[in-house]
């Protein structure tokens, strides 16, 4: 059991979340998962069943009301902003859906700015971003502003963000949810790329059965909970749903 | 350091509008404040120019005609004032009269081989010119105490008449001789004056000349001992009683003598000064509360509109403090550049106050330590209109800042 504590990446106890609005609304009821280090994995599940709750959670953009979430091992509850901040600095990469670029700044930029954070001076910074845009296959599109790009083409200016901080673990909602199946099937290839040559651990919330397809396990949440009994893995690698 | 300007320059300048707006607003009540304060100073430094060139502690009395009845006088009597006023007056208020002078008005023409004008000559004692702005010695000297007892026959000209007395341009004046009703006079002072182109003649001299030397335009009353309103009030009171028993006519009656107080009015204008100096501070401060409330709302709105943005930034690891950083420090960028414009435009417009011909203002220009005090204000306020709505952007979640827009 403490072995595989370790080889945890991520890890959540009887989570719960609410949203107190008007009407309070019980999003996730007790969930309970484990991603291992080096894996990549899909969430699939109907509109509203909770996904994106969960993986903002997972991304510490959002917080729970209950129960245990470990990130590598760190329990991650009651942060503080600082805190939180330096894990979503140095262990988490995020890819939107929408991308989530800052307009007034071009490719190169975009990819930089997590280093800017971190008191990386601007030569270094671009150096790195071009290194990173130009594994993502669109170093020629570097001083483009976002505006200016294909949707393939930002999200692969969004994944390069996501990695240029170099991170334990790349958190995906939907990133091939506003491209194509071409594009799709591109994006997706790089995440596989990113997963296989460098070992990151990926989450992938889609709701494309030919995206979750290409990971090595799909996990389906369904009003809430996770549901027991998934897909096996496509490459035969073992399931890891825990069912307590 | 050089990071985050990098930065903050791009985020300027990518919002070249707001940025134009924000800091029209600062520069706008910089340039007011300072012009305020610069037409103030100028207005106050004049007046107090003006005071001190004439003696303030003085009060005149006209001639006047009664309008009350009054111990068997009827009114509409001409009241004149008379050569033995000026003895009484000091006589009977010795605690607050330092000594008492007079003008005798004639007129005539004079005129020299060159020349021949009308003029007022005016008989006066040695102290005119120091009596309300009469004029500046430019050549020679003024009327003595000697002229005044030897009823010498000697002039001061305005250098407009010596001018026209003795062409070219009045070289040689002094020394000259003019003649007025067949007497020769001896010209030894001319002055300048925006205001006066009397003759001055002595006193003692104009005496002479005049059918009835009993009776003088006016009286010069020279103050001492006056420090209060209530003190220049006691010395016009004396004043007037006395006179209203030398000429029997009711001390309350204010047209038989006209009595100016110069004194009590220089304190009131003293007043006005300090009154004008507070009006303006107000005022200006007042013009950069506006200035600094427009900035606030702009970084409000600002840190609104970017609220994604900030979602954004938090997203990738930015933390609180270098948030807030960024914000405040665009604020304050802003609010200083264009502080720094309004100043130089204030200051250039000040400046041209002090080139505009006439009285009104006298160096008009605002201290540079000032100048450093609004720019203080400045940098604080700015700091502040962009601290408050960035603490609260920050306070919400990144998750929710990521769904605005
Ligand atoms: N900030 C919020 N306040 C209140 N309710 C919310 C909030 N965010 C999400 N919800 C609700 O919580 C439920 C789960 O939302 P979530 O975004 O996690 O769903 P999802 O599985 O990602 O759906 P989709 O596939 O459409 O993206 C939905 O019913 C949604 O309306
Ligand atoms: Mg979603």
């Amino acid at each position: 059991m403490t072995a595989e504590n370790q080889e945890s990446m991520i890890r959540l106890r009887d989570v719960n979340k609410t949203y107190f609005g008007a009407v309070p609304l019980h999003v996730l009821k007790g969930i309970n998962l484990d991603v291992r280090k080096g894996e990549l994995v899909s969430i699939m599940g109907a509109s509203g069943s909770g996904k994106s709750t969960l993986l903002n959670i997972l991304g510490i953009l959002d917080n729970y009301d209950s129960g245990e979430y470990y990130l590598d091992g760190n329990l991650i509850r009651n942060l503080s902003e600082n805190k939180a901040a330096d894990y979503r600095n140095h262990m988490i990469g995020f890819v939107f859906q929408s991308f989530n670029l800052i307009s007034y700044k071009n490719a190169m930029e975009n990819v930089a700015l997590p280093l800017f954070y971190r008191g990386i001076g601007r030569r270094k910074r671009n150096r790195l971003a071009m290194e990173q845009l130009e594994r993502m296959g669109i170093a020629d599109r570097a001083l483009h502003l976002p505006g200016e790009m294909s949707g393939g083409q930002k999200q692969r200016v969004a994944i390069a963000r996501a990695m240029i901080t170099n991170p334990s673990i790349i958190l995906a909602d939907e990133p091939t949810g506003a491209l194509d199946s071409k594009t799709s099937k591109d994006v997706i290839e790089l995440f596989r790329d990113l997963n296989k040559r460098e070992g990151k651990t990926i989450v992938i919330v889609t709701h494309d059965p030919g995206v979750a397809a290409q990971t090595d396990r799909m996990i389906r949440i369904s009003d809430g909970v996770i549901i027991p009994g998934n897909l096996p893995p496509a490459d035969g690698g073992e399931s890891r749903i825990c069912q307590c | 350091m050089l990071n985050s300007f990098h930065e903050i320059a791009q985020t300027l300048s990518h919002n070249k509008l707001r940025t134009f707006l924000t800091g029209i607003a600062v520069t706008w009540g910089v340039f007011m404040l300072i012009v305020l304060l610069g037409a103030a100073r100028g207005v106050t430094n004049s007046f107090e120019r003006n005071m001190a060139k004439s003696s303030m502690a003085r009060i005149v009395v006209w001639s006047g005609r009664t309008s009350i009845p009054y111990k068997g006088n009827r009114e509409g009597r001409a009241v004149y004032m008379s050569q033995k006023d000026l003895k009484i007056i000091p006589e009977e208020n010795a605690r607050y009269v330092d000594d008492v002078t007079s003008r005798l008005a004639l007129s005539g023409t004079v005129s020299t081989s060159a020349m021949s004008v009308r003029a007022d000559l005016t008989g006066v004692y040695p102290n005119e010119l120091q009596l309300g702005n009469r004029g500046n010695l430019i050549e020679g000297r003024f009327i003595n105490q000697r002229d005044m007892r030897d009823k010498s026959k000697v002039m001061v000209l305005p250098q407009e008449f010596a001018k026209q007395l003795f062409p070219p341009e009045g070289k040689k004046s002094v020394g000259g001789r003019v003649s007025n009703s067949g007497l020769s006079f001896l010209v030894v002072g001319v002055y300048e004056s925006e205001w006066h182109r009397d003759i001055y003649i002595p006193f003692s001299t104009a005496r002479t000349m005049v059918e009835d030397p009993n009776i003088l335009n006016n009286i010069n009353v020279n103050l001492r001992n006056v420090k209060t309103e209530q003190d220049g009030t006691a010395a016009e009171e004396g004043i007037r009683s006395t006179l209203s028993r030398a000429h029997g006519f009711d001390p309350k009656d204010d047209n038989a003598i006209y009595i100016a107080n110069y004194f009590n009015n220089s304190l009131t204008a003293g007043k006005a000064m300090g009154i004008l100096d507070t009006a303006v501070w107000a005022l200006g401060i007042l013009t950069l509360l506006t200035g600094i409330v427009g900035i606030s709302n702009i970084m409000f709105v600002t840190v609104r509109e970017r609220t994604h943005e900030i979602g954004i930034r938090r997203a990738i690891g930015a933390k609180p403090r270098q948030i807030l950083w960024q914000v405040v420090t665009e604020s304050v960028v802003i609010t200083v550049l264009f502080g720094y414009i309004g100043i130089v435009l204030g200051m250039a417009v000040t400046q041209l106050f002090a080139n505009v011909e006439g009285n009104l203002f006298l160096n008009p220009t605002v201290s540079l330590s000032i100048a450093l005090e609004v720019t203080g204000v400045l940098v604080l306020s700015g700091a502040l209109a962009g601290l408050f709505p960035a603490l609260k952007a920050l306070k919400i979640k990144p998750v929710e800042a990521l769904m605005e827009e």
